[in-house]
């Protein structure tokens, strides 16, 4: 404390994450309730208070750099109990989600994913480079025909093999850029901090990742908390759901590229199995989520919120519903359904860098940096 | 039940409660030449004043300022004193009020000598709501030592009882009287100055500090009542658990103060009060650690500065800055480890101490009753004064949380408000 430090505010900074769901952050008055109530700060310069007065002074470089907003799960304790109403939950929600648009290139797709008007634009975006290259390359078809009912009618297989492969190498490269940036910033941050000495060590960071895999495989993080419980129900239903069907995902690809076997495949295989469970769980997990949300007057919801449990909702319930369609014989609804479909699998992935999907790596990141530099 | 015409004229006063701010509106009018009707709910004038042990900053006891007060009051034909008296409703309009009053019971007329034998021979008890029910009372009791009126009080709960006949022949001076009855009273004023006071806030209701769950944790009130010559303990500040004395303890600042899920505002008084709190401990026990956990020491004004600088002085009270926000009692020993974050440091300190004191705040009573007359408060439950339309005045903690001092300043105001109505109509 004793070094001088000359503060420049960052004005805009304040008020873009007033504008995310941090608009009570003015409210704090650095009591540090806060800090006493979070049940997963550490004892050495634990969260959220320094965060609060940081973000109040508009210290952008030094939040955004800030690995201790990401160990945060936002269970609301600290706002349950702030006197002043400051919600630091919300302000840290806020917070990070400045920090996803920050660390994403290029920004104006951060913007673009942050903006309520563009949403449209989201959804029209994908349709138009699936049916244009679909086009140009043949695999796309308008008409299906009659006779037995497969998605692959109206957009081949390939085409989602050229496509999605594709993007998704796109979005890890320059996810990949952005994650080093931060992890290089997180680390130096630590380092100002007095939180350690150690250099970055990639190989340190990937054995903590290893080590705190069975925290976020339990939630255990989210047992912590004493607000808002019942959430981690919901949260493990989503989480378990996108791992299945990572999963059946893979299997499939590599049988249908190695064993060319084509789909649909029978309900009676095991990966059918798991991709119906984990369907069901994808719809329950974000209606819960979603209802939740609803029923929490208290807590700052905002357009990135709804935005990524909209996503996730529609995934599963367009999912199941191309399937059900297909066994049911409902050609039209099955196609449509699941034209819609590939659009939020494309907003899923390609948007992931930018959206509040973001999280679970960043998160995960800082969870392992956190145990590596034993914070 | 019939109700009594008892005077009083448009040309007359009515103050209601009579702590230090009541007493000071009540003499002030009255020493000018009006006459005043000072009704207080209790057995006896003093308020919560008479529940300290010191005042801040001069460190003397209240019983002399209060003793002050109850002489000019003694002496003073002009004020008619009503205890057990509650307001039942107001009438009229500024400069001419008809006020119903119901006054309870006492059971003990004016012949009573405060001799004392009643209480020796009554074997009923209850809790000593004057000292936050640390201690029992006999159910034939004076309120306390300098109680005014000098007159013991017969609990309602005595009445048919075989106390009751032992108390009453116990009595030498035919003082006891358990016919009396609750009568109600009319009264006509000109003007009324509330003066209803405050309750300490129910801490209780502040589920992370743990009071009423662990038994070494008390409140700044309590704290008054311990370090009192006549508390329960003597004056002896000792730990609740097992009477030892404490060798450590913590002051927990804004306890459910400047906090929107209890009292939203500053109490005003409750930095001194800690602070004036830990001259007591330091004077009972040289060599204790004593922590005072704060938001902001509000030391307002050069006199409080220079007491808050000398506590500093002193090397073994640690002042931090940080609120407590979680409190751990350890089973064993009873002691508490009280949780902050020193955001002067950034590191979160668990603190265990032998006893913790809240400092809570001051909730105006009108938040609590239902004050039965045409008055404006705040969300708070504070008083707003009307001085436009006048007639009826809020003084000291009714209308704002004060120190004594600044109490009996907007006391004297109030009277002076008062006499203008009169003055007026």
């Amino acid at each position: 404390m004793s070094d001088k430090y000359f503060i420049e505010p960052d004005i805009n900074f304040i008020n873009e994450v007033k504008k995310l769901g941090g608009d009570s952050l003015k409210k704090c008055f650095q009591c540090a309730t806060c800090s006493v109530a979070c049940p997963i700060a550490p004892d050495n310069k634990p969260f959220p208070r320094k965060e609060m007065i940081a973000a109040s002074w508009g210290l952008k470089d030094r939040l955004i750099s800030n690995a201790d907003i990401w160990l945060c799960h936002q269970c609301g304790d600290c706002s349950t109990l702030c006197p002043r109403g400051a919600k630091p939950g919300d302000v840290l929600g806020a917070i990070r989600s400045y920090a996803i648009s920050e660390y994403a290139t290029p920004k104006s797709f951060a913007k673009m994913v942050n903006d309520p008007g563009k949403l449209p634009l989201l959804l029209i975006i994908p349709a138009i480079i699936f049916i244009v290259i679909g086009m140009i390359t043949g695999q796309f078809s308008f008409s299906p025909g009659a006779g037995e009912i497969v998605q692959a009618k109206i957009f081949t297989p390939l085409l989602v093999q050229i496509i999605f492969p594709i993007l998704t190498l796109i979005v890890i490269a320059s996810f990949g850029m952005g994650l080093k940036r931060f992890l290089n910033d997180i680390h130096q941050n630590a380092i100002n901090s007095g939180l350690t000495d150690k250099r970055l060590d990639i190989g340190g960071v990937i054995s903590g990742l290893f080590k705190i895999l069975p925290t976020i495989l339990k939630h255990d993080k989210f047992s912590e908390c004493s607000e808002n419980k019942d959430r981690m129900t919901a949260h493990l239903l989503v989480f378990y759901s996108f791992i299945g069907l990572l999963i059946v995902t893979a299997i499939f690809f590599i049988v249908l590229d190695f064993f060319h076997i084509p789909g649909p495949y029978s309900q009676s295989n095991p990966v059918k199995w798991l991709a119906n469970i984990s369907g069901v769980a994808l719809i329950m997990g974000s209606i819960m989520m979603i209802k939740n949300r609803l029923g929490k007057t208290d807590q700052t919801t905002s357009y990135k919120d709804w935005y990524l449990l909209y996503l996730v909702f529609g995934l599963g319930f367009t999912g199941m519903l191309t399937e059900i369609a297909r066994l049911i014989g409902l050609s039209g609804t099955c196609y449509i359904s699941y034209f819609i479909h590939l659009i939020l699998v494309f907003n899923l992935i390609v948007f992931l860098p930018y959206s509040k999907m973001a999280h679970f790596v960043y998160r995960t990141l800082a969870m392992a940096h956190a145990e590596y530099i034993k914070r | 039940m019939s109700i009594e015409k008892s005077g009083g004229f448009d040309g007359s006063i009515m103050v209601v409660g009579g702590g230090i701010s009541g007493l000071t509106t009540a003499l002030e009018a009255a020493e000018v030449g009006y006459e005043v009707f000072l009704i207080e709910k209790t057995p006896s004038l003093g308020g919560r004043v008479a529940q300290l042990n010191q005042y801040f900053p001069k460190l003397c006891p209240p019983s002399c300022g209060l003793e002050i007060n109850f002489r000019r009051i003694k002496d003073n034909p002009k004020v008619k004193v009503l205890t057990m008296t509650e307001v039942d409703k107001v009438e009229g309009e500024p400069g001419a009020y008809n006020v119903t009053l119901k006054i309870a019971p006492r059971y003990v007329n004016e012949n009573c000598t405060c001799c004392g034998e009643c209480a020796k021979v009554c074997s009923i008890e209850t809790d000593n709501e004057f000292n936050f029910s640390m201690n029992k009372r006999k159910a034939a009791y004076l309120p306390f030592e300098m109680a005014f009126p000098a007159r013991y009080v017969m609990s309602p709960e005595l009445k048919k009882t075989e106390d009751a006949e032992k108390c009453k022949e116990a009595c030498k001076y035919d003082a006891i009287d358990f016919d009396m009855e609750e009568k109600k009273v009319e009264v006509n004023v000109g003007s009324i100055v509330w003066a209803t006071g405050w309750q300490p806030y129910d801490a209780s209701k502040i589920d992370n500090l743990g009071f009423g769950k662990y038994d070494n944790i008390i409140t700044n009130m309590m704290m008054e009542r311990l370090a009192a010559p006549n508390g329960p303990t003597k004056g002896k500040i000792v730990r609740p658990s097992d009477n030892n004395q404490p060798q450590s303890i913590a002051f927990v600042q804004c306890a459910g103060s400047r906090d929107e899920n209890h009292l939203p505002y500053c109490s005003y008084i409750c930095c001194m009060a800690s602070l004036k709190q830990t001259t007591y401990i330091r004077e009972q026990y040289p060599d204790a650690d004593i922590y005072v956990f704060y938001i902001d020491v509000r030391a307002p004004g050069n006199k409080y500065e220079k007491f808050y600088k000398k506590i500093k002085e002193d090397e073994k009270i640690y002042l931090i800055k940080g609120k407590v926000a979680e409190v751990i009692e350890d089973s064993d020993s009873k002691n508490i480890t009280v949780v902050a974050e020193n955001t002067l440091t950034g590191e979160k300190i668990k603190q265990t101490v032998e006893m913790v004191v809240l400092a809570t705040g001051m909730q105006p009573t009108a938040s609590q009753f239902k004050i039965p007359a045409d008055l404006q408060v705040n969300s708070d439950g504070f008083f707003i004064n009307n001085f436009e339309k006048g007639g009826m005045f809020a003084a000291g903690c009714a209308n704002k949380p004060l120190d004594v001092v600044s109490s009996n300043q907007n006391a004297t105001g109030m009277a002076l408000k008062a006499i203008q109505t009169l003055v007026k109509s």
